[in-house]
């Protein structure tokens, strides 16, 4: 052998979720509470955009004046970074459950890139079931909590496009948290030396 | 270019600070490995037996001297020329097994081989083929807690395989199995050992495994103190 014939090692973004998708779902206990945590915090930020929409919409067709009030803006900042702390949080404790993981990865020849890679994919999921969940969420409670004033067939009114964005963006939303999150425990991860990861004992 | 010597330690120094004190885990050791022998490395905890595994692996650094595998010294390698080494050139083989416990016993065998570029089908068919001549045939679809001690062992001595490395390395390899599991074990490596013609470089404590090997080297307070025949 000589340093000319040492090629590149490989680790796609497929084999990323292909394994991300192995840790979840035989880990889905740790999952479920990240899952939770950001749907949570994005179901209050839907609720509150929802109704702002749909009492924009009942004055469009005639109704009378209603508005969210600003401070709940103020609580949805707040809930969003309490989740973000939240997942940042339950990301280092399953860096500190895959020492050995992560160690063994290394020695057979993952770089720390494809460490950040492997947990931000795996975040990446998450976020995107935290957001179809908690949009789902945030839409039901924005309906029970206007629908008495705008009727409930309020969410038919509001024009498709308009709901297609605030779909896409609370969902992106809550894949950005969620990756955002994450950068720090993955980061740590990635810089583990395979010698002091293996002779780590929990 | 092939080299004789697959492995050779010239001058090798291993110093790290602990609490203020300098510890001189290896202390200027000299050793050349052929193609094809099994070498164990023997001695008591704190010799630096483990050290010199972790720098025949390219998973530390010297603090001097070079390590050469197959002719490259490593201690020249980047991390990503480093990475490619770990997964081509050498296969490791841990006492606790450190087998991802989330993978069924063929992804797990087969995860080198992602690293290495194969393509999935073909990888998992290697994967299967490994198995099976490892004794798993019937296993393969099992994930880790599933296994035995000595099937978990079996798994991760088919996985050190998977992308043809030039180096086993094993580090008490059946220092967790009981001993006829660990029995099965040693005759699996030796086996391998000479019917592929693999390096095996094994730190042990376990004499069935220290007897079967071509050479012992004997370390005592980082230094070699003497090497024996098998």
């Amino acid at each position: 052998m000589t340093r000319e014939s040492i090629g590149q090692v490989h680790f796609s973004l497929g084999d990323a979720a292909r394994l991300s998708y192995d840790h979840i779902k035989r880990r889905w206990g740790r999952a479920a509470i990240n899952v939770a945590s950001i749907a949570l915090g994005l179901s209050f930020y839907a609720t509150l955009v929802l109704s702002d929409t749909f009492y924009g919409t009942y004055e469009g067709v005639g109704g009378a004046q209603l508005s969210v009030e600003s401070y709940q803006y103020w609580l949805v900042g707040v809930a969003l970074v309490v989740s973000v702390v939240g997942i940042t949080n339950a990301m280092l404790i399953a860096v500190y459950e895959r020492y050995k993981e992560i160690g063994t990865m290394k020695c057979l020849g993952a770089l720390d890139r494809h460490i950040i890679m492997l947990f931000l994919v795996e975040s990446g999921f998450q976020g995107l079931a935290g957001g179809l969940l908690g949009f789902t969420l945030g839409m039901l409670a924005a309906v029970m909590t206007t629908g008495f004033n705008t009727g409930f067939d309020i969410v038919f009114k509001v024009p498709a496009t308009r709901m297609l964005t605030l779909f896409g963006g609370s969902v992106l939303l809550a894949l950005t948290l969620s990756m955002v999150a994450t950068m720090y425990p993955a980061w740590r991860a990635s810089k583990l030396r395979p010698v002091e990861a293996l002779r780590y004992e929990l | 270019m092939s080299y004789d010597n697959v492995i050779e330690l010239k001058e090798l120094h291993r110093h790290y600070t602990m609490g203020g004190d300098e510890v001189k885990a290896l202390d200027g050791v000299d050793l050349e490995i052929k193609r094809g022998e099994y070498v164990s490395i023997v001695g008591p905890s704190g010799s630096g037996k483990t050290t010199l595994f972790n720098l025949i692996g390219g998973l530390d650094k010297p603090s001097r001297g070079s390590v050469f595998i197959d002719g490259v010294d490593i201690a020249q390698l980047d991390a990503y020329e480093l990475a490619w080494l770990r997964c081509r050139k050498i296969g490791y083989i841990f006492q606790s097994f450190n087998l991802i416990q989330v993978l069924t016993a063929l992804e797990n065998v087969a995860l080198p081989t992602v690293f290495a570029g194969v393509a999935r089908d073909e990888g998992l068919k290697k994967a299967e083929y490994l198995l099976e001549s490892v004794g798993l045939r019937t296993r393969t679809h099992h994930r880790p807690t599933e296994l035995s001690a000595g099937q978990q062992q079996r798994v991760a001595i088919a996985r050190a395989l998977a992308n043809d490395p030039a180096i086993i390395l094993a580090d008490e390899p059946t220092g967790n199995l009981d001993l006829n599991t660990g029995m099965e074990i040693i005759d699996l490596l030796h086996g391998l050992n000479k019917t592929m013609g693999l390096t095996l470089v094994a730190a042990t404590h376990d004499l069935k495994m220290i007897k079967a090997s071509d050479r012992i080297v004997w370390m005592r307070d980082g230094q070699i103190e003497r090497i024996e025949r098998g």
